[in-house]
């Protein structure tokens, strides 16, 4: 399942790299919050859904069907 | 080098300090510990090495009591619990006293003189609970 971060980022045509620099972060933290491997911290969500100018039910809320 | 500002990395900074941390103390347990069995218990205090256990073990313990008293219920009111351990501290720094001066080779003098210390030594940590107590019920509010 493509997470809804990574659409988000490539729908506003940002590489990893790029928006790991805007917010403060390595790509490396990027890739790994997009695979679901790694917690992120409320801030870090924000500045993310900041930069992705979504909210952060769009970003991380998982609704059950 | 660039400052760390990846949170992720910081963390793991933080555990590898902690592994690092075991490591350095599993190395002056085995040294102090050569010590003791070599030159026996005071040519072990003798080694600075001591020094730096016996500081790290006080400075962890003071730190850990910002951890706990977090974890603590707060139903009891801080006042209450500083006035109960100054009694239990004032009782035990007495009864060694008297024990003391009462022991062979220790004058009264003697007996007061670690009293005294032992008082001092105990109630640093109650008046450091205290002060974090309150802080935190006036964080509560």
């Amino acid at each position: 399942m493509v997470s809804k971060m990574k659409l988000a980022r490539i729908e506003k045509g940002l590489t990893q790299e790029q928006l790991a620099r805007r917010v403060n972060a390595t790509r490396q933290t990027i890739g790994l919050i997009e695979k679901g491997e790694y917690n992120p911290s409320l801030n870090l969500c924000i500045a993310i859904a900041k930069e992705l100018s979504k909210t952060l039910d769009d970003l991380f809320w998982e609704v059950e069907l | 080098m660039k400052k760390i500002q990846d949170e992720r990395l910081i963390l793991v900074n933080l555990k590898n300090i902690r592994i690092t941390y075991v490591i350095q103390t599993v190395g002056i347990i085995g040294i102090l510990g050569y010590d003791l069995v070599t030159k026996g218990l005071d040519g072990m205090r003798e080694n600075p090495l001591w020094i730096v256990f016996v500081l790290s073990i006080v400075v962890s313990a003071y730190l850990s009591m910002n951890v706990s008293v977090d974890h603590e219920n707060n139903e009891k009111s801080p006042r209450k619990g500083f006035f109960l351990s100054l009694i239990i501290v004032s009782l035990v720094s007495i009864v060694i006293g008297i024990l003391t001066s009462l022991s062979e080779g220790f004058t009264f003098i003697n007996g007061v003189l670690i009293g005294s210390i032992m008082f001092v030594c105990g109630l640093i940590p109650v008046i450091y609970i205290f002060y974090l107590r309150t802080k935190r019920q006036d964080s509560d509010e």
